[in-house]
């Protein structure tokens, strides 16, 4: 292990767009399901708002920002507080891999946005891995 | 180096270049020797999003005019675009294909589509907008797609 123990984990905050949805339907895959113990969820709004707490936990360790857009408003929002970036993903960079999963819908995705956030948050699992240093060894003890 | 006619409409910028011709639907269409390079707009872009794919039609085909040049999947929409021209392509832009988001980053630039030798310009480049008529129904169709958004 590293001396990182958890991992931000920063979706997009956009409202109305489906791949937005997706960064934040994969968000809580990552951390209410597959890593919570090695996550923390920011929510990029109390970022933006100015929150304390939030702001000194960007600050404590590493963030993954998982960007709707090309904008990439998760991103530029942790660099702006200071945060280390472990990665930046974009939906769209790995729609481009699951062509066929096109998200559609904004409160409730399709079964295929579903999927996308799905392949989203399995990116991201390794990105976790490699950020805490964790070993496959170790994983599957 | 390429100058822009430009317009702010709500939050968003819009850029037309002006040493080019245009269609309405947001083609653009550069001549040079004979050659002509084909992208799309500043405008075109932004209205429909980020582009997810691009796919060209391959060199060496033969184009009437209207017949599909491209087609774009964006995270909107998916498009068909129509050729402004009759000719066939010489050089597509593969950089297009591989990184699509150049199309977005660089519209007039490095982002172009393809480039297609022609032998009726003289006439069919009489029937494109140039940029001051285009800018025009550009700044139009944007305060609209605003005024649809309000």
């Amino acid at each position: 292990m590293s001396e990182t123990e958890k991992v931000n984990i920063v979706p997009c905050s956009g409202i109305g767009k489906s791949f937005g949805s997706v960064s934040r339907l994969a968000a809580y895959y990552i951390t209410e399901d597959d890593r919570p113990a090695d996550t923390t969820l920011v929510p990029l709004a109390l970022l933006v708002l100015g929150d304390k707490d939030t702001n000194n936990t960007v600050l404590s360790n590493p963030s993954i920002t998982l960007d709707g857009c090309k904008l990439q408003c998760a991103k530029k929002m942790i660099g702006e507080c200071g945060g280390q970036i472990a990665q930046d993903l974009v939906v769209l960079d790995v729609y481009r891999d699951h062509r066929d999963l096109k998200p559609a819908g904004i409160a409730v995705l399709n079964e295929a946005g579903e999927k996308l956030a799905r392949a989203l948050a399995d990116v991201v699992d390794l990105i976790i891995d490699q950020t805490l240093g964790i070993t496959r060894e170790e994983k599957n003890a | 180096m390429t100058e822009y006619l430009e317009t702010t409409v709500d939050k968003f910028i819009f850029k037309v270049a002006t040493d080019r011709l245009f269609t309405p639907e947001g083609l653009w269409v550069k001549n040079e020797d004979s050659l002509v390079r084909i992208g799309v707009t500043d405008f075109f872009q932004q209205r429909n999003g980020d582009i997810a794919f691009v796919n060209l039609q391959p060199v060496g085909k033969m184009l009437e005019l209207n017949d599909e040049v491209a087609s774009i999947e964006t995270i909107k929409v998916n498009l068909s675009l129509s050729s402004p021209v009759t000719g066939k392509i010489l050089n597509i832009n593969q950089k297009a294909v591989t990184k699509p988001e150049i199309v977005n980053q660089d519209p007039y630039g490095e982002g172009w589509l393809c480039e297609l030798s022609v032998n009726n310009w003289a006439e069919e480049s009489k029937k494109l907008l140039t940029p001051e008529q285009y800018f025009i129904k550009m700044k139009k169709d944007a305060e609209e797609e605003v005024k649809k958004n309000e």
